[in-house]
């Protein structure tokens, strides 16, 4: 049943019938935009307008008077300029070397036979389960430098540190997961050519299998960078310097400084959420036809 | 009768043991050392924007100044909550820093890991501490939040950004009304309702008060009317009396004829700059914040105590507070250094100092005479409007279990001003509730 | 799920062929299974083991499931605790789920057929996905202001009174029955206003995550069901309803029960959104934020880390209840 149709087309002989719902459809969808899209509109014009303005109620359609200077006052409030440089230091690192992890150990569950597979993926599975609250605790005296904490092991003192954002999320059974649906689809045929040729494992992962996963990959990159620039709860209690603080923590703390500051808290949300939001419209095209995959499979 | 008081006073001493004092004599030792050499000490805080620079500066110069080769390192911790559930993970993991600023009511907790030091022997120590009079010009008021009945009355932590629960007034619309600043909690109600305004529809455009729903203020107002917030013995509530009805019927009263309203977040600033709201209960902190707004669009404000029940103005009272600073635990060295910092930043000078550019109450009553704080209130009236009050000024309970029923008196509050449940009502289920998180945390 | 796929390997003996593949399995799978070990797993045994000690600040006297009978039954102050959030979370899920399902379903059918600008929408309903909640919350506090919020002007036009809205502990039901005079006790006040707007809020964050899976599966159904049913005289209802509904129950499935699990778990935006409060008297606490305030708040982590094993096996039981009652109704075509 599942034959892979594009997405563009439309449901048969309906383009022919007379197009009396298509106003009806378009107000529906308009409407419901324009709720969707309305924070974001009122997180934009705020950022422009002056602070008894961006306070006001009810509150102004567009700025009376644009002011641009919010957002090099917000920017200079605070080291932003580092919290973005971390941010996007911590993803790209865990993003990558996720993928790796999860192409690897994706290969090994869809492709190689051997013992203890089956516990090894329900252990797995378990980990996506168990809500962070509890471990929450545990993990953070792993990375304090206490030398007794840990078991009777001395713990791994990491704190203040990219490590600390990095190493933890290098696995993620979700990715492994995502990675190892596609890998099951690799037709038999081109491991057995490979096998002929004489190519190890390795040697088919790298050449054959991950060219032709680059769609699903880019989907679990971005996903996976996604939840690493949104990430909040963990930086926020394992980092206490700026210098190794992400946006998003950075933006907690803001929210208090700036205090009735409306439009400056405003700005700096916008300049928070604009790089991702760019970097979705860039590549969404890959997210939506990753997910939509991961959907269908079910 | 002799025997009778000997096996009392014999009684009274193993009790006193048995509250959890662990042995004094081995601190007092520790608290009379000489540094041998460069220590480094850490201090997690709790401040942001403006405080945030005020204590850089100071710590700045204490490192530069202190000739002993202290150096202290003041790191941001996020909010009050987050700052303890760091402080909490770094007991789990054995890495607490040598100081923290704390709330009498986190010290309480940090003590069931008895990581605290007691600042007892420091305080009297001949050769760190201070001397009597130097000890006695420091307010009453904040030895006592520092000190832990549960605890054997030991003085777990230091003043260190204090402040206190005051009244802010627009006096332009007081003016325009026509009526004197409320000294008595009917003429406030009077005063509140007067200032209300609606338009034709019936929406209310001024209001006379906004609601506080922290506990802090509620215990303030308690204070104000002359109760008491806990049981002497400490086991149960207080609060549930007479006075604390009057305040739930009167937040009532008021929320049913509009004069009273609920802000969302820092509105109730913006409000009354905006000449929209008379009154609201405020710490001293929001001073600056208030000051901001004044110069962006003026308008006339200023500060006083809140109304009394009392008629004579030597029993007036209001509720302190802001933040105390805890030394934990680690080697005698970096205990001294720690006392050392906290020592000198409440001294006369350093007090004033903090206290113009911070914005927080000087700890000490000399901290008048100095130049710097008569600069600031030159410019800043408001400070030395809330610095008469700070004798006023009275702790809230610490005891274990204390932030649960901050909890549940913030609940009761809302009950009311949201109409699901009447005063007496309200005030039944939390009385009930608070004193079985007491019974739990003993 | 496709069949494992099992390497032929014709030179080696089957013997010797296992353990050098097996060897390499463990190689491939080496780091995931050092960095999962080692910061989810071995975390989660470290916490089953504060969960059977009285753990205040300290770890005091062991316990046995003596924190898990407190959280369901033996405690004056916690079983009701436990007993309410587990209420407010699954009122939750109830009110968030079905609707977040609904409003997809209908949105992707409509964008489903060829039409103009469907990027367009399909990119502004997928926004709100990409946006932390942290800078959301901001936008929503002020959109849902009492007092200055647009949510309010709106309602006003509609002739009701402003609103709480996040501050809001009533229940709508109670709400919208005092607005004829009716006053509804207890249960009957249905969720409180403050919890509808945080399930509005979630609806809204993954209104265009389900959109996209909608539309997969929309695309995935054959033109050939429709042209038979076309032909036999089918309306456009009926084809809606006999054909595209039941088709679409894979998806629909997926999404209902991977949609059921995260507002199960969900804190961030809950914790964000009540400023970590638990909301207008503790109305919108979830289990989620009622292990945080345990553990994180009152420092009890024994008492924290069990609640939280608790909440993970109500998600298992609550996921295979699903699996058995809806997957039987799952027409995989």
């Amino acid at each position: 049943m599942a034959r892979a149709i594009p997405l563009v087309r439309g449901l048969p002989r309906f383009s022919t019938r007379p197009r009396m719902g298509t106003i009806a459809k378009h107000a529906v969808l308009i409407v419901v935009a324009l709720i969707v899209a309305y924070p974001f509109y009122f997180m934009v014009t705020s950022s422009f307008k002056d602070t008894l303005e961006a306070i006001r109620t009810p509150p102004t359609i567009f700025p009376n008077e644009l002011h641009p200077e919010n957002y090099t006052d917000a920017w200079n409030r605070a080291p932003w300029g580092r919290y973005f440089l971390n941010t996007i230091f911590v993803s790209a690192s865990v993003t990558i070397l996720e993928l790796i992890t999860a192409c690897l150990a994706a290969y090994a569950f869809a492709r190689l036979r051997f013992r203890g597979k089956g516990i090894l993926f329900t252990l797995f599975l378990a980990t996506l389960m168990i809500p962070s609250e509890a471990t929450l605790i545990p993990r953070y005296v792993l990375m304090s430098p206490s030398r007794v904490a840990c078991a009777g092991f001395p713990c791994l003192g990491w704190f203040d540190t990219y490590q600390v954002q990095i190493v933890p999320f290098i696995a993620s059974a979700f990715s492994i997961f995502l990675m190892r649906q596609f890998f099951l689809s690799i037709p038999n045929e081109l491991a057995d050519a490979a096998r002929i040729d004489g190519a190890g494992h390795l040697r088919f992962l790298w050449s054959i299998v991950l060219p032709l996963s680059i769609p699903a990959l880019i989907t679990a990159g971005l996903i996976t960078f996604l939840g690493s620039w949104d990430a909040f709860q963990w930086p926020l209690i394992v980092t206490s310097k700026p210098d190794f603080r992400p946006v998003q923590v950075g933006l907690s703390a803001f929210r208090q400084e700036a205090g009735s500051s409306y439009h400056l808290l405003m700005a700096a949300s916008t300049f928070v959420v604009a790089p991702i939001v760019l970097l979705f419209l860039v590549a969404q095209r890959y997210l939506v036809q990753g997910i939509a995959r991961t959907g269908i499979r079910g | 009768m002799r025997v009778k008081a000997g096996i009392l006073a014999t009684l009274m001493l193993v009790t006193a043991a048995c509250s959890g004092a662990p042995p004094a004599a081995q601190q007092s030792t520790e608290a009379d050392i000489t540094l041998s050499g460069p220590v480094s000490i850490t201090l997690w805080h709790a401040l942001s924007g403006p405080q945030q620079v005020a204590l850089d500066a100071m710590v700045k110069k204490f490192n530069d100044t202190n000739g002993k080769g202290i150096t202290v390192t003041a790191l941001n911790q996020g909010n009050y909550t987050q700052l303890y559930q760091k402080t909490l993970g770094a007991i789990q993991a054995g890495a607490l820093p040598e100081l923290a600023h704390a709330y009498e009511s986190f010290v309480a907790d940090y003590m069931k890991a008895d990581v605290v030091v007691d600042l007892g022997p420091y305080k009297d120590s001949k050769t760190n501490g201070l001397t009597k009079e130097s000890q006695d010009d420091i307010y009453k008021g904040y030895y006592d939040t520092n000190t832990f009945p549960q605890y054997g009355n030991r003085l777990l932590s230091w003043p260190f950004t204090k402040s206190l629960a005051v009244m802010y007034v627009n006096n332009d619309i007081l003016k325009e009304i026509g009526k004197p600043i409320p000294k008595t909690w009917d003429e406030f109600e009077a005063t509140s309702l007067a200032a209300t305004k609606k338009d034709a529809s019936g929406k209310v455009t001024r209001m006379g008060f906004a609601f506080n729903t922290d506990a802090s203020y509620f215990n303030a107002q308690v204070y104000a009317r002359g109760g008491n917030l806990m049981a002497t013995d400490n086991k149960t509530v207080a609060w549930n009396g007479k006075e604390g009805l009057a305040v739930l019927q009167m937040y009532d009263r008021m929320n049913k004829n509009g004069s009273g309203y609920s802000p969302k977040a820092f509105d109730y600033q913006s409000d009354l700059a905006t000449g929209k709201l008379a009154f609201f209960f405020s710490s001293t902190s929001t001073v600056p914040f208030m000051k901001d707004l004044a110069d962006k669009a003026p308008f006339t404000w200023s500060i006083a105590n809140l109304p009394q029940a009392a008629t004579d103005p030597a029993k007036a009272k209001t509720v302190q507070f802001g933040a105390n600073v805890a030394i934990f635990k680690s080697t005698p060295e970096k205990q001294l250094a720690s006392w050392l910092f906290i020592k000198w930043m409440s001294e006369t000078d350093q007090s004033a100092q903090f206290a113009s550019t911070s914005y927080y109450m000087p700890v000490r009553a000399t901290s008048a005479n100095s130049q710097t704080l008569k600069d600031y209130w030159a410019k800043v009236p408001q400070g030395k409007q809330g610095f008469d009050l700070i004798q006023y000024s009275s702790p809230e309970p610490n005891i274990r279990g204390q932030q649960d029923i901050r909890d549940v008196i913030f609940n009761m509050i809302t009950e009311v001003i949201t109409g699901k449940s009447a005063p007496d009502a309200a005030m039944a289920t939390a009385t009930t509730k608070a004193n079985q998180i007491i019974k739990d945390a003993q | 799920m496709a069949a494992e796929v099992i390497p032929t390997n014709v030179r080696a003996s089957p013997r010797r062929r296992l353990p050098i593949e097996a060897i390499q399995a463990w190689l491939f799978l080496l780091p995931a299974v050092v960095v999962l070990g080692v910061f989810q797993i071995f975390p989660a045994i470290a916490a089953f083991y504060m969960s059977l000690f009285k753990w205040d600040v300290v770890q005091g006297a062991f316990r046995g499931f003596g924190n898990y009978t407190d959280w369901l039954y033996d405690s004056s102050i916690r079983s009701p605790d436990f007993w309410r959030s587990l209420s407010t979370t699954f009122t939750f899920v109830i009110f968030t789920v079905p609707l977040e399902i609904a409003i997809s379903l209908v949105l992707s059918y409509l964008l489903f057929q060829k039409m103009r600008g469907r990027g367009i929408y399909r990119t502004i309903y997928y926004l709100p996905y990409v946006t932390s909640f942290v800078a959301a919350a901001a936008i929503f506090f002020w959109v849902f202001h009492p007092t200055y919020g647009l949510v309010n002007d709106l309602v006003g036009v509609l002739g009701i009174g402003p609103q709480r809205w996040l501050d809001e502990p009533s229940g709508i039901f109670e709400l919208a029955a005092s607005a004829i005079g009716v006053t509804l006790p207890g249960l009957l006040a249905g969720p409180s206003l403050a919890l509808v707007v945080l399930s509005l809020v979630t609806i809204w964050h993954f209104l265009g995550y389900m959109i996209v899976i909608f539309l997969a599966g929309l695309s995935n159904i054959s033109s050939e069901y429709y042209e038979a049913a076309r032909l036999d005289g089918a309306s456009e209802r009926q084809l809606f309803t006999k054909i595209t509904l039941p088709l679409l129950s894979p998806p629909t499935f997926f999404v209902f029960t991977v949609a059921s699990i995260g507002v199960l778990r969900s804190f961030d935006s809950v914790y964000v959104l009540t400023s970590g409060t638990g909301g207008p008297l503790d109305t919108t606490r979830t289990v989620t934020l009622l292990v945080f305030k345990t553990a994180f708040q009152q420092a009890q982590f024994g008492l924290g880390a069990a609640l939280a094993f608790i909440l993970t096996l109500v998600i298992l039981l609550f996921t295979l209840i699903q699996f058995r009652v809806l997957g039987r109704r799952v027409n995989y075509g």
